[in-house]
């Protein structure tokens, strides 16, 4: 396949539940919007997850062909985990249409870690382009690790407001046993090279 | 191997997506037989009388759950007893809000 064809295919895939989304939603008569918003925030997660799995796959597994893969399109990955980010703050909104009940509850612990997981998620968002990682250079990287407090900001966001931890920790657990899989790899590998 | 848990990882994530809010949540339990419930639309009137705008409202745990805004203006989801309209619980995303004596 060609680097183009790739590339689509990619968008098509990451854009695919959007899709499915927007059909259900725009098809529903009256909608339930909280059930989009959580589903919305449920991609966000998958991706988030998704990308930063993909380095401690790299390590532990090698340089496999189906990670190497995903590993040239984790940026699109990221964008991905972005854009239902931002459909999840956009239905929210809407769904409440009160700026100041908005306010009113960002300060709630979930609703905090709600908006700090976007926030964290925007600087990346934003220097995700070719431009912007050509203009940062070795910067680029830097900005790019917000996806880690994100990710963790996301966890709280999800383990807080909503019904029951068994969804999110199945969500989260592999890819908090991956990375730290990945850290005593790290540390082992260290010391030995220390030894030598 | 990388296969395998490739696969794994996507199973375990197909295995979350038709999670269906209609099961119980587990926050609030009743024991009240149905024939004992009053109606849920009384209950949904008396709480418009008290200045609640109620969104939605069904039967968690045997309780009756209302997704409302309360009197207060904060958006909130909260539990009543199905015979007696008792207050249970109110919660915020998530903080609660009040909680009825040793429920």
């Amino acid at each position: 396949m060609t680097e183009r064809g790739e590339k689509l295919l990619g968008w098509t895939l990451l854009a695919l539940p959007g899709a499915w989304l927007a059909l259900t939603l725009a098809r529903t008569p009256e909608p339930w919007l909280a059930d989009w918003i959580a589903a919305s925030g449920l991609w966000s997660a998958r991706f988030l997850i998704l990308a930063l799995a993909l380095t401690p796959l790299q390590r532990l597994f090698g340089n496999r062909r189906a990670i190497r893969l995903l590993l040239r399109h984790r940026r699109a990955i990221g964008v991905a985990a972005f854009c239902y980010t931002a459909a999840h703050v956009a239905l929210y909104v809407v769904d409440m249409a009160d700026w100041g009940a908005i306010l009113g509850e960002a300060v709630i612990p979930s609703m905090l870690a709600g908006w700090g997981a976007m926030l964290a998620m925007l600087f990346p968002f934003l220097a995700s382009s070719d431009a912007a990682m050509r203009l940062l250079g070795k910067g680029w990287k830097r900005v790019q690790r917000l996806a880690y407090p994100a990710t963790l900001l996301t966890l709280v966001h999800w383990l807080l407001v909503h019904d029951g931890a068994g969804e999110a920790l199945l969500h989260f657990l592999p890819l908090g046993l991956l990375q730290l899989a990945r850290l005593h790899l790290h540390l082992t590998t260290t010391k030995k090279a220390i030894a030598t | 191997m990388t296969k395998t848990i490739l696969a794994a990882l996507g199973a375990s994530l197909l295995l979350t997506l038709p999670a269906s809010p209609a099961e119980a949540t587990g926050k609030m339990r009743c024991d009240v037989a149905e024939a004992d419930r009053q109606p849920l639309e009384k209950l949904t009137a008396k709480l418009a009388a008290e200045g609640w705008q109620v969104r939605k409202g069904k039967v968690d745990g045997g309780c009756y759950e209302v997704y409302a805004t309360d009197p207060e203006g904060r958006r909130v989801e909260a539990y009543f007893d199905p015979q007696t309209f008792e207050k249970l619980l109110v919660s915020q995303r998530g903080k609660e809000l009040f909680r009825a004596a040793g429920r």
